[in-house]
């Protein structure tokens, strides 16, 4: 279970997150959502501490994150998928998906290679496991990055905007492969822009807007029967599109 | 790689430790620029010459051992002022200034100061010179033309010898020099006027109040001087060069001639042995400056990194950056001189380990900005992935970041090796033979200027050839990084 408390963000003096509660339960998929430049992405960034808090707190599983004592252990337990992917252009897919639990000691070399191997199969992508990132297409490296980032067997997992950088014909591969990690119980949070994504696939919906939880509730609750005059007009906006 | 750099380390510490050898017998020590014929000059590879000899009948006077040290002229002061060499004996001209920083010991010598023109030339005194007169940097002939004839325009030389050239070509229409050696080296292109343009008296420098060495230096002189033993030192080397001259044959085949101006700059007199140590010297500091650079320089990296990434550290950012801007806004040489004179004072030290620590603390500045580039070139979508995957800062680092920014900073790094090695040629201000004052030393005793100057300019680029080489090597390996 993970408890936001109050959370605040200044950029010098621009307030980007006003004071932000939130409990995300095991099991819970979590879809935000609300118009660029919201905070929406500095929330998501702010769980794992990406982003440092100018007030407030992140609680997981009871242990309160703290910059200077028990990041690195809480950051193993929160898996995060970015929008560029990320993969490290200098390592293979395979030295890409070991390297961090191989060096946090969560695994030794020949059993951290076998788990990445299985991992890989799963995905179809077990042949390019020698290969560099920037010779395979943006859904491949997106699926890389997404066992990447399972192999630390996380409790939760972030999304930011997974799949806004894809061609559209790699969109579905990816959702796809969220679905099935989403099959087994993993607790997700997910910012996009992909609205019949989060309609389709989320447990619950938060709509933020100038640093505040506007509405929150069910996929249906926040896409059918909005209550909020800016959600309403945030959505008329998007299905415009 | 790695272990051809921990190869290299190890041999540059046993060479520098050899280097620190304590000495148990008491020595006079004499600097010198040992490139002014006949009063300090190379023969077989050791500074003779008539300053020489004198210095040589002070020190048995005092029952000291003399040892003698060639620097850059300039550096001669500081040298004895600093407490580095005893006594300092350059065909040096009294001036007041000069007195203010160091004794003088009675005259050995009055030389004229004589105008050299070209035998075409109709200039019959000074004041008939319309032109640029050319003389070496920071000798009397300079001084007393910038004083009493400030409309002239001087070209100031390193070397007299690099006068005699520009007179040749035609670049000035005359030069003030030291009668003696202005006689040596004349030819039939060139003539002295009649009429000295002055008359200049030498001394040797010895640090003030050092009564002892200044009172045992002028009974030596003076007993000298009155013996008449002094013109016959200088008429014993003036011979000296006679003979060596005539062991050349002269022709007018262009082959010949080329084997002859190498046989006289390299192979007679076993010259070569300059161009051996000149090489190695060059070679150790330069290889020391690069292996002290890459350390420093990272440190240096790293903390602006640091506080960039973090804004930790800021006091020590704030240092670096200081050290970073004075380190590079300064000149090389001044920093070279401060080590030295100021920094090691008077204590013992290798010169090879000054010119490593001068060039590597130089060298560090510009490869800490070039790292910091290379830090910041590297994308912080795959460094904020690696912290999410809770690896630490150093592990960050090491495995995410320092991988692509050696890829990207390899050819401006190479670069900075390729500078250092040929600025290592300054080293020569404090006496430190590597290639560039190898070859002053031979031209210094040949009079060709140029032969030499191309056969070490052929070996800098020979040892800047390999550098780019090997740089070009390892871009290939770390082609995937």
């Amino acid at each position: 279970m993970l408890k936001i408390k109050n959370l605040k963000k200044n950029f010098g003096k621009k307030k980007v997150l006003k004071g932000i509660d939130l409990t995300i339960n095991d099991g819970d998929i979590i879809g935000i959502i609300g118009p660029s430049g919201c905070g929406k992405s500095t929330f998501l960034r702010s769980l794992n501490m990406l982003e440092v808090p100018t007030s407030g707190s992140v609680i997981l599983d009871g242990d309160t994150i703290d910059l200077n004592d028990n990041l690195n252990d809480l950051r193993r337990k929160i898996g995060m998928v970015f929008q560029q992917f990320n993969l490290f252009n200098n390592m293979t897919v395979l030295d890409n998906i070991i390297l961090a639990p191989v060096k946090q000691k969560l695994m030794n070399k020949t059993d951290a290679t076998q788990e990445a191997i299985r991992l890989l199969k799963k995905i179809d992508l077990e042949d390019k496991k020698d290969n560099y990132p920037r010779e395979l297409s943006g859904g491949q490296r997106q699926r890389i990055a997404i066992i990447r980032a399972l192999i630390m067997k996380p409790n939760i997992m972030l999304f930011d905007e997974p799949t806004s950088a894809l061609d559209p014909e790699m969109i579905g591969e990816v959702t796809k492969l969220m679905r099935e990690i989403a099959k087994n119980g993993m607790t997700m949070v997910i910012v996009s822009h992909e609205m019949s994504f989060i309609k389709d696939f989320c447990t619950r919906v938060i709509f933020i807007d100038d640093g505040n939880i506007v509405e929150e509730g069910t996929p249906e609750e926040i896409f059918e029967h909005p209550k909020d005059q800016r959600v309403k007009t945030f959505l008329s906006k998007v299905k415009d599109i | 790689m790695k272990r051809i750099f921990k190869l290299l380390v190890i041999m540059l510490s046993i060479f520098l430790l050899s280097g620190c050898e304590t000495e148990t017998k008491d020595k006079l020590t004499m600097v010198t620029e040992a490139g002014f014929y006949p009063y300090e000059y190379y023969s077989n590879g050791e500074v003779v010459g008539v300053d020489r000899d004198i210095v040589k009948r002070i020190a048995e006077y005092l029952d000291l051992e003399l040892e003698i040290k060639d620097v850059h002229f300039d550096s001669i002061i500081s040298e004895v002022k600093s407490g580095k060499s005893d006594i300092g004996a350059a065909g040096i001209s009294y001036t007041e200034e000069r007195a203010l920083e160091v004794d003088f010991t009675d005259n050995y010598i009055v030389s004229n100061q004589v105008i050299i023109v070209r035998n075409d030339s109709l200039i019959n005194n000074i004041d008939e010179v319309s032109g640029k007169i050319a003389v070496q940097l920071g000798t009397t002939a300079d001084s007393y033309l910038s004083e009493n004839y400030p409309n002239i325009e001087l070209i100031r030389e390193n070397k007299f010898l690099a006068c005699i050239e520009d007179l040749r070509q035609s670049k000035v229409d005359a030069v003030v020099m030291d009668e003696v050696p202005a006689k040596n080296i004349m030819d039939n292109t060139m003539r002295i006027l009649e009429e000295p343009l002055f008359s200049d008296s030498y001394g040797m420098i010895v640090a003030k109040d050092n009564t002892t060495l200044l009172n045992a230096a002028n009974a030596v002189i003076n007993k000298m001087k009155e013996s008449g033993e002094i013109d016959a030192i200088l008429l014993k080397h003036l011979e000296s060069k006679e003979e060596t001259k005539e062991e050349v044959k002269e022709s007018n085949n262009i082959f010949v001639k080329i084997y002859n101006r190498f046989y006289r700059s390299v192979i007679l007199d076993g010259r070569y042995k300059f161009i051996i140590t000149g090489f190695k010297n060059t070679l150790l500091i330069a290889l020391g400056a690069v292996i002290l650079g890459i350390l420093l320089g990272t440190i240096l990296a790293l903390i602006r990194n640091f506080h960039d990434n973090t804004n930790k550290l800021k006091i020590l950012n704030k240092l670096a950056k200081l050290y970073i801007d004075i380190i590079r806004g300064t000149p090389s040489t001044l920093q070279l001189m401060i080590i030295y004179y100021i920094i090691f004072g008077s204590s013992e030290v290798n010169m090879i380990l000054v010119g490593i620590m001068a060039f590597g603390i130089n060298s560090s500045a510009y490869v800490a900005e070039i790292i910091r580039s290379g830090l910041q070139s590297v994308d912080k979508g795959q460094i904020e992935a690696g912290y999410a995957l809770s690896l630490n800062y150093r592990q960050v680092m090491t495995y995410i970041v320092f991988p692509q920014a050696i890829k990207n900073i390899l050819p401006s790094l190479g670069n900075e090796f390729i500078t250092l090695v040929k600025e290592t040629s300054i080293g020569a201000y404090i006496g430190i033979v590597e290639l560039t004052k190898a070859s002053d030393i031979i031209a210094s005793r040949t009079y060709d200027y140029f032969f030499p100057l191309i056969l070490i300019a052929i070996i800098y680029l020979i040892i800047t050839f390999i550098l780019s080489q090997l740089v070009a090597l390892m871009e290939k390996r770390l082609k995937n990084a």
